[in-house]
């Protein structure tokens, strides 16, 4: 099935979720709605798109846009050879999104990711811990209003000094 | 056996000066890299600038047997506890060099992830500038490190049993 015809069963199938559909360089992105990420998502993959070749996140902190996180999916059917995006958008106070590891087992380190480094809660995962920063790392690195030089994780370690026997060399 | 022979077959030093030498002159490395100063490092192994020359070609990844630590290549925060267990593991006396811009001050890696200088953290002895250095630059400092050994008096070390 081609990428027309899946867009705009989506949109009819979908109309209250689907926020925008444009076009850049050629390719296309369905922006849509946090909540119903799953189901369509799901029309996509049993409708060719079997390959998630991507997955991330944006934080539209300056970037404007129709929520704080989007998530985004970029797919790809072997059968058609055509890729399309998907933008599901997260809300900043209450960043939870449904994953999608049922549909692709390669969602699973990829939510992980996303999870460690900006904060999304992907509900229905079956492991969501930290895959990249320490387990004990608090905070979350990519978002756009974490501090570069971070806080104080790269200088909380403790300070070991010269050995016992060599204390009096200067 | 005539006067001739113990002339030219007995000779006097100190313990340590026989010590130090014999120190200085087989230092066990062992190699922490984890970036491209680690790669860099094998070519100070290999033919051209050979280390063995200088009595430390014995690389080994166990720092219960080695005395000479070298820090390759940037160290993240999730890599630095592992390097600290590393250098308590290993047996006084030990030294250490750091190598290349990462390991001495975070190099261009100015971020949340990655330590600014292990030696806020762990002593250092001897530094190697370059990204990565040179082989030459390594040797050099593996020299350096020579002298200081050299310089070690066995006075300092406290055995058990004495203070």
């Amino acid at each position: 099935m081609s990428l027309e015809k899946t867009t705009s069963h989506v949109k009819e199938r979908f109309s209250e979720a689907v926020l925008d559909v444009t076009e850049f360089a050629g390719e296309q992105i369905v922006h849509i709605k946090s909540g119903s990420v799953f189901d369509v998502l799901k029309i996509f993959r049993d409708e060719g798109f079997n390959f998630l070749a991507n997955l991330t996140a944006v934080d539209n902190l300056t970037l404007g846009g129709f929520e704080r996180y989007s998530v985004v999916y970029h797919l790809l059917s072997h059968g058609s050879v055509e890729r399309v995006t998907v933008k599901a958008y997260v809300a900043e106070d209450d960043p939870i999104i449904p994953s999608v590891e049922n549909l692709w087992k390669t969602a699973d380190w990829q939510e992980r990711e996303v999870y460690d480094l900006f904060g999304i809660t992907f509900e229905g995962h079956p492991n969501l811990v930290r895959i990249m920063n320490p387990e004990d790392y608090k905070g979350h690195p990519l978002r756009k209003d974490y501090p570069r030089k971070g806080k104080t994780e790269r200088t909380d370690f403790p300070v070991v000094e010269r050995g016992i026997s060599k204390e009096n060399k200067t | 056996m005539g006067k001739q022979d113990i002339k030219s077959n007995i000779l006097t030093t100190t313990v340590e000066s026989a010590i130090n030498w014999g120190r200085k002159n087989s230092l066990w490395p062992m190699p922490f890299g984890t970036a491209c100063c680690g790669i860099e490092f094998m070519a100070v192994l290999a033919s051209r600038t050979d280390m063995s020359r200088f009595g430390a070609e014995a690389i080994r990844f166990s720092p219960r047997q080695s005395d000479l630590l070298i820090v390759a290549g940037r160290i993240s925060i999730k890599m630095m506890p592992v390097l600290i267990r590393i250098y308590e593991q290993m047996p006084e006396p030990k030294w250490v060099i750091s190598m290349g811009a990462c390991a001495s001050s975070g190099g261009v890696f100015d971020t949340y992830s990655v330590i600014q200088g292990i030696d806020q953290f762990i002593p250092v002895d001897v530094y190697v500038p370059g990204c990565p250095p040179r082989p030459e630059g390594v040797v050099g400092s593996l020299l350096k490190i020579q002298d200081l050994v050299d310089k070690e008096k066995l006075f300092d070390y406290t055995f058990s049993g004495s203070k």
